[in-house]
């Protein structure tokens, strides 16, 4: 059988989260609202209406754009896309067509197993959403809440190589989208949608074969499974001898199955034309420096700093760059403490991940401040407390928001380094444990696990344990 | 620049209208006839003529990003011939 490769495209509609919808002031977010709660004369299509451009979308765009690293247009239009469909009452979309906010642009994408795919990025283009519409029995009913909600839509080049590929492009992307602050990007509401262009060739050839679209893939598992059902399909096509045709296909999640979807208009039947009713979009250069001074670094360009600057592992970086407050977080915790990255990396990924998963929250919202963890980690360094109350102390600092050093004190957690101190209640160990003592002493040098804990135990966990350690292998060895 | 008549069932489908061959027939001729002066418009050079799309010069007119309440649900639902659940009910989708 001939080796096949799989070619896919992606094309993306990113929900921005503006206050407010593009062309009118309606509320943009309806989540929690009743049907047409958030809806008036402009996005609902009554006849007279004038749209007015929503400048805090044009400047997200903005960055979106610049963080694709893609060439933000001097002037770009707006244009009319004509179809009728009870979703869109005006009868057309406003969008942009030929002269778009952005030209160019990619993402890298690093993959586990180690190469970088760089995608590029053709289209990049503002419009507005359409409303939704659901069956009621024989008729429908439309709610037009999502009519003029802000969109980007954005379309890669035929760059993508499998479905793992497109899997991890979508996640890179929604990494970026909350980075930067454009959009909240959560795939269950509908902020990232998705559809997939699909073709397969021989591997190594140069020329593209007739592809499918696959509407409708609208999580990470759905991208990789429908692209995997569809490049499948189409070897088998292929092997048979039959040709593929140009079909749009949707994904049906549950069932796990493609179904062929009527043909769509082409391009050309959606008579494109320049929207009379809003003027051309000129970004001065004064603008476009001053909503760019507030792109932060890129997590991939911090991934890669984490690894330079502070000696991570590429795991670590990965992970502590997956949320910008969190790197944030790792970042103040590394300069207040002064030490050891890594032993900060260490803590706040076994110990702080699992009370932000436990608790929902956000790095920025821990009661344990960068400074409260270099703090702590302070501590343990000077022996002031062993690395277990270290831990304890996280939750501890979690619920009261007290300073550790206060909670050491008020608690008195303080380990004991007092020789003298320490010598006592190993004595009293030994004298209440003769058995104890005389299978040591006979040989079984494993007990000394056990005294260890017994003295930790009489201690309340506050004894230097490897000072412990040492007063019982001194007691105990004169035997 | 001659249309053919199928070319004008096609534009009549996607805006939605149901023409008469008399109809068809007729529309064929005018829409040609307009394609036809287009089509001599672009004979003239153009290369050294700013475009016109608009004849307003470039220029943001831009709205802040604050909410505000416009019409009311029973305002603007008095518009659609049924309603039901606060929703426009309309007939299935074509196909």
């Amino acid at each position: 059988m001939t080796d096949y490769e799989i070619v896919i495209g992606l094309e993306t509609h990113i929900q921005l989260n503006t206050t407010t919808k593009i062309f009118c002031s309606c509320k943009a977010d309806s989540w929690f609202d009743p049907p047409n709660t958030n809806i008036c004369p402009v996005c609902t299509g009554l006849p007279g209406v004038l749209p007015v451009l929503n400048q805090a979308v044009v400047e997200k765009g903005m960055l979106l754009a610049a963080a694709m690293h893609a060439e933000i247009q001097p002037v770009s239009y707006f244009d009319r896309k004509n179809y009728f469909y009870p979703d869109l009452p005006k009868g057309f979309q406003i969008s942009q067509y030929d002269r778009s906010l952005a030209r160019g642009g990619y993402l890298d994408l690093p993959m586990p197993s180690g190469y970088v795919r760089r995608v590029s990025i053709h289209k990049l283009h503002m419009e507005e959403d359409a409303g939704k519409t659901k069956n009621a029995g024989r008729e429908r009913l439309i709610d037009f809440n999502r009519c003029g909600v802000p969109l980007v839509e954005m379309v890669t080049g035929p760059d993508l190589r499998s479905a793992d590929e497109a899997a991890q492009y979508l996640i890179r992307l929604r990494q970026l989208l909350r980075w930067i602050g454009v959009s909240e990007a959560d795939m269950e509401k509908g902020h990232l949608r998705c559809d997939a262009n699909v073709s397969i060739r021989p591997r190594g050839a140069d020329y593209l074969n007739p592809k499918t679209e696959i509407k409708n893939v609208n999580s990470i598992e759905a991208v990789r499974d429908a692209i995997e059902h569809e490049a499948a399909r189409q070897i088998r096509e292929v092997e048979a001898g039959n040709r593929i045709e140009a079909w749009t296909l949707e994904w049906d999640e549950d069932a796990g199955v493609l179904r062929k979807m009527r043909s769509k208009e082409t391009e050309a039947d959606y008579r494109y034309f320049r929207e009379p009713d809003l003027l051309s979009l000129p970004i001065t250069d004064e603008w476009k420096e001053r909503v760019l001074a507030g792109l932060p670094e890129l997590p991939l360009e911090r991934r890669a700093r984490f690894m330079q600057a502070y000696g991570l592992p590429e795991y670590d970086a990965d992970i502590l760059t997956g949320e910008r407050n969190l790197s944030d977080y790792f970042e103040a915790a590394v300069q207040a403490y002064g030490g050891d990255p890594k032993r900060v990396s260490n803590w706040l990924m076994n110990d702080l991940l699992r009370m932000l998963n436990d608790t929902g929250r956000t790095a920025d919202q821990l009661k344990v401040t960068p400074q409260y963890l270099a703090e702590i980690l302070k501590l343990v360094d000077a022996n002031t407390v062993n690395t277990s109350t270290g831990k304890a102390l996280l939750a501890k600092v979690d619920q009261s928001g007290k300073a550790p050093r206060a909670i050491v004190e008020e608690e008195g957690l303080a380990q004991v380094s007092d020789d003298s101190a320490i010598r006592a209640v190993v004595q009293e160990v030994l004298n209440e444990s003769p058995k104890e003592v005389e299978s040591y002493r006979a040989g079984k040098v494993t007990l000394m696990g056990w005294f260890v804990g017994q003295v930790m135990k009489k201690m309340r966990g506050k004894a230097d344990p490897s000072l412990a350690r040492g007063i019982l292998e001194e007691l105990l060895g004169g035997g | 620049m001659s249309l053919t008549l199928e070319e004008v069932e096609h534009i009549a489908n996607l805006a939605r209208l149901r023409l008469s061959d008399e109809e068809k027939e007729r529309y064929r001729q005018q829409l040609s006839a307009i394609l036809e002066y287009a089509a001599r418009l672009q004979e003239l050079d153009t290369s050294q003529i700013p475009p016109t799309s608009s004849v307003l010069p470039p220029r943001s007119v831009l709205r802040g990003d604050e909410p505000r309440t416009d019409l009311t649900l029973e305002q603007i639902l008095a518009n659609a011939p049924q309603s039901e659940e606060r929703q426009f009910r309309v007939p299935p989708v074509l196909e």
